[in-house]
């Protein structure tokens, strides 16, 4: 297959996440939502559900507002909006870990605004890396074990949530290896770089690590294009398509992301431990470099300067939610920890109400005015 | 804590409890800086973090939170939000985050000094923005941070697991401490924290429950200047005894039929979150003015930490206001309403505080209708002046007024 099929195939499921789920549904299988920012995915990949991310959509908020103060972020309130407006039915329950503030309140504003879809809890701890962290994590699986045996009917069996980590485990492990490609070959958009990890949340794992597969095999056939502006991107979420436009319009390729709906999901794989749980627990336990995974040495911040740096990434744009507390405190940092570095950063605030890009688009304007004298690495 | 601004009369009775509450909470600061100067280590510790701990070991600490409210009461929180705004701190965060993480930076303000802490304590139970300021203070001070992590609890009770998970947390923590400051802990001295601390809780219980009377024998405003002490120096002796006077004073204003509540009281609320120090009289006279009195809030139920032993304490930490589930919320609500005869609910909504704000909404219509009381809200902050408008404020209190009024009228 050519690169522009394959890549045309992401889009396609990345821009319609509403047909994936009808397919789904219509083959049959039972979905469950699952909310940012760490969902325990593999466990319901492994009984047999379709797991679908729910980070929200672009779009103005009514009926959220009856819920929600104006000053929650937008990708809390607009999962909320959707499910209030239906977009979700069919759907067997939603999964809501509590990783911010935020989210604990969407959970409880979930029961009553959307009562057909049943809530599911994650409740993670920050202490995550002793023992007794591992173990409360392992009791915050079993919690959503029972729940979806409960809104199901289907059984969980250890063996085969291990084999779900394998199918995990290599899709993290191509997505990896497809960042790394992406930082070479700069004739994949913006644009078309979201797509392709916005799909994952929409396609059963081994699907689309077989089209990830494909698209590094056509990448590694392509002459990659070089000469544009190498920029690393921090944030939530950064899946606008007018504003990654703008990226592609200043002539910026994302060399690397720090992105918690890209390559913050891909980081850590699951593989000690005796139980396919003690395995997940495990897994959650050894990731960091996340704004919501408690960090008193700031490691997170360290990182980003240093995968900029190994990167060549000649700046760092901060894609800041709007409204998000974990964001908001580790943005001063990375300013700092850029200054001392010697790397250029620049802040860009969305929203998933924002209609017009045109702050982001002067904002890169002026990065692509100050990098163009520079000459690229 | 703040208090709110009167015209002088005569000097305070000194064994009167407002003063010896008022001396608890400044002792505090005097205490801690003294510490320091000793050479000893003081810490900067969360509201909600296990005061039973450093009370064991002896240690000195003193609570951002506490001086935030301080400085924003005496005018200074937006001068120092700015600082933080001017570091790339968002105005949207917490106000007390931004206020405390300029005191970091600057380290004097005359509206509340603290001495710098050599290591911070730090507890989620109220929200996890309190990991991230923390996280800030501990690399911007180069000290280590001890997090005691108690999750937010879905479910109505606490489960098995968040309790083994609580108290092994609280024994890490005691563990770093005693090697950190060189302190030890000590089981019988914890004995007397917790006796003194359950006698302060159920001082403070009792006290705030003769809001049942009407009138109501105090003001409710008086319980958000007092709760400091439930906060940070229940297991003082100077505490039960200060709760124990407070106690006494309000019975016996009952039975002589006065109360700190000026004016005749004419309506009965219930106040949602956090005072909104910086108008703290604005708020305060919005309701006098129209006879009405704030009977209770959350906190008259919030600082129970009455148990009987190490796990009913990981249990009490584990069920603070904003760590507990809706149901749970709306039920402590509805009682304290009940019980204290409240005809309306005026609700804060903190800008600072989006756990707080976030399903207040939601919950506040159910202790509406669980009640068949009115509900009212007002945009705020609890320190950012710059989020509350006093015209909106009075227009909505005005609102709540004549449903009460309407109400009242169809009853008689
Ligand atoms: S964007 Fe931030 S505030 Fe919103 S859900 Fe994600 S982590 Fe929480
Ligand atoms: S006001 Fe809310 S966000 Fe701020 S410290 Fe208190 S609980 Fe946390």
């Amino acid at each position: 297959m050519n690169l522009k099929v394959i890549l045309d195939e992401f889009s396609k499921v990345a821009q319609n996440p509403k047909q994936q789920l009808d397919n789904y549904l219509g083959a049959g299988k039972k979905v469950i939502l699952v909310a940012p920012v760490y969902t325990p995915e593999e466990i319901v990949h492994s009984m047999d559900l379709v797991p679908m991310g729910a980070w929200g959509a672009d779009m103005q908020l009514q009926e959220a507002k009856t819920y929600f103060p104006t000053f929650i972020c937008s990708i809390v309130q607009s999962i909320l909006e959707l499910g209030i407006k239906g977009s979700y039915k069919g759907v067997s329950a939603i999964i809501i870990p509590s990783l911010c503030d935020s989210l604990k309140t969407l959970g409880q504003n979930w029961k009553y605004a959307v009562p057909d879809i049943p809530f599911i809890p994650m409740t993670y701890p920050q202490n995550r890396k002793p023992d007794f962290g591992i173990a409360f994590t392992k009791a915050g699986y079993q919690r959503v074990i029972d729940d979806l045996e409960k809104v199901t009917g289907e059984t969980f069996s250890d063996e085969k949530l291990i084999a779900s980590l394998a199918v995990y485990n290599e899709h993290n492990q191509v997505m990896r290896e497809l960042a790394e490609l992406l930082a070479v070959h700069g004739e994949v958009s913006a644009v078309q770089r979201s797509d392709i990890f916005k799909s994952a949340y929409f396609m059963r794992k081994e699907e689309h690590t077989l089209l990830v597969k494909k698209l590094i095999a056509a990448l590694k056939e392509n002459e990659p294009k070089k000469g544009r502006i190498r920029v690393l991107t921090s944030g939530i979420l950064a899946d606008n398509p007018d504003f990654l436009s703008y990226l592609d319009v200043y002539n910026m390729q994302i060399v690397a992301d720090d992105v918690a709906a890209e390559s913050r999901q891909y980081q850590q794989d699951a593989v000690d431990g005796e139980t396919g749980l003690d395995r997940l627990a495990k897994k959650f336990a050894d990731m960091n470099n996340c704004s919501v995974l408690y960090d008193a040495k700031k490691e997170r911040i360290a990182t980003i300067v240093s995968k900029a740096k190994a990167t060549k990434a000649q700046a760092v744009i901060v894609i800041l939610t709007k409204f998000c507390d974990p964001e908001e405190f580790d943005y001063p940092l990375i300013k700092k920890a850029c200054e001392e570095a010697n790397i250029l950063s620049t802040l860009i605030e969305v929203d998933r109400q924002m209609v017009n890009y045109e702050q982001a688009r002067t904002i890169l304007e002026t990065v692509q005015t100050i990098l163009s004298k520079q000459s690229p690495q | 804590m703040a208090e709110e601004k009167k015209p002088r009369r005569e000097a305070p009775d000194p064994n009167s409890a407002k003063v010896k509450l008022g001396n608890i909470a400044a002792d505090a600061y005097t205490q801690a800086q003294l510490a320091k100067e000793r050479g000893e280590k003081i810490g900067w510790c969360s509201s909600n973090f296990p005061v039973e701990i450093p009370e064991t070991l002896g240690l000195k600490v003193c609570y951002p939170e506490n001086q935030a409210a301080a400085i924003a009461a005496r005018g200074a929180g937006q001068r120092l939000c700015e600082i933080s705004e001017a570091d790339g701190y968002s105005n949207d965060i917490c106000a007390y985050a931004r206020i405390s993480l300029a005191y970091a930076k600057i380290k004097e303000a005359p509206e509340q000094d603290v001495p710098m802490p050599d290591f911070l304590l730090c507890c989620n139970n109220i929200c996890n923005c309190m990991i991230k300021w923390y996280e800030n203070l501990s690399k911007e001070l180069d000290i280590p941070m001890i997090l005691i992590d108690i999750p937010f609890n879905p479910d109505y009770e606490v489960s098995p697991a968040q309790i083994a998970y609580v108290r092994e947390q609280f024994w890490a923590a005691i563990h770093q401490l005693e090697e950190l400051t060189g302190k030890k802990w000590d089981d019988e001295n914890f004995k007397k924290v917790k006796e003194r601390s359950g006698r302060t809780s159920r001082a403070w219980l009792d006290a705030t429950s003769c809001a049942c009377y009407t009138p109501s024998p105090f003001n409710g405003f008086d319980l958000l200047n007092h709760m400091a002490v439930m906060v940070t120096a229940r297991g003082k002796d100077e505490a039960v005894d200060a709760m124990e006077t407070l106690l006494k004073e309000y019975k016996e204003n009952h039975e002589k039929g006065v109360s700190t509540f000026r004016g005749e009281e004419k309506y009965r609320i219930m106040f949602e979150g956090i005072a909104c120090w910086p108008w703290l009289r604005a708020t305060a006279t919005g309701l006098k003015d129209r006879g009405i009195n704030m009977v209770t809030t959350i906190y008259a139920d919030a600082f129970g930490f009455i148990y009987d032993d190490f796990d009913g304490m990981c249990a009490a930490y584990s069920k603070v206001p904003n760590a507990i589930n809706l149901e749970l919320s709306r039920d402590k609500r509805i009682k304290l309403c009940k019980e204290n005869h409240v005809e309306g609910l005026l609700v804060h909504t903190n800008r600072s505080c989006k756990l707080w704000s976030g399903f207040m909404a939601e919950m506040s219509r159910q202790i509406g209708a669980a009640c068949g009381i009115p509900v009212v809200s007002f945009d705020g902050d609890q320190a950012d002046p710059r989020n509350f408008s006093e015209a909106q404020y009075n227009t909505r209190v005005q609102g709540l007024m004549e449903i009460m009024e309407q109400k009242k009228e169809a009853a008689r």
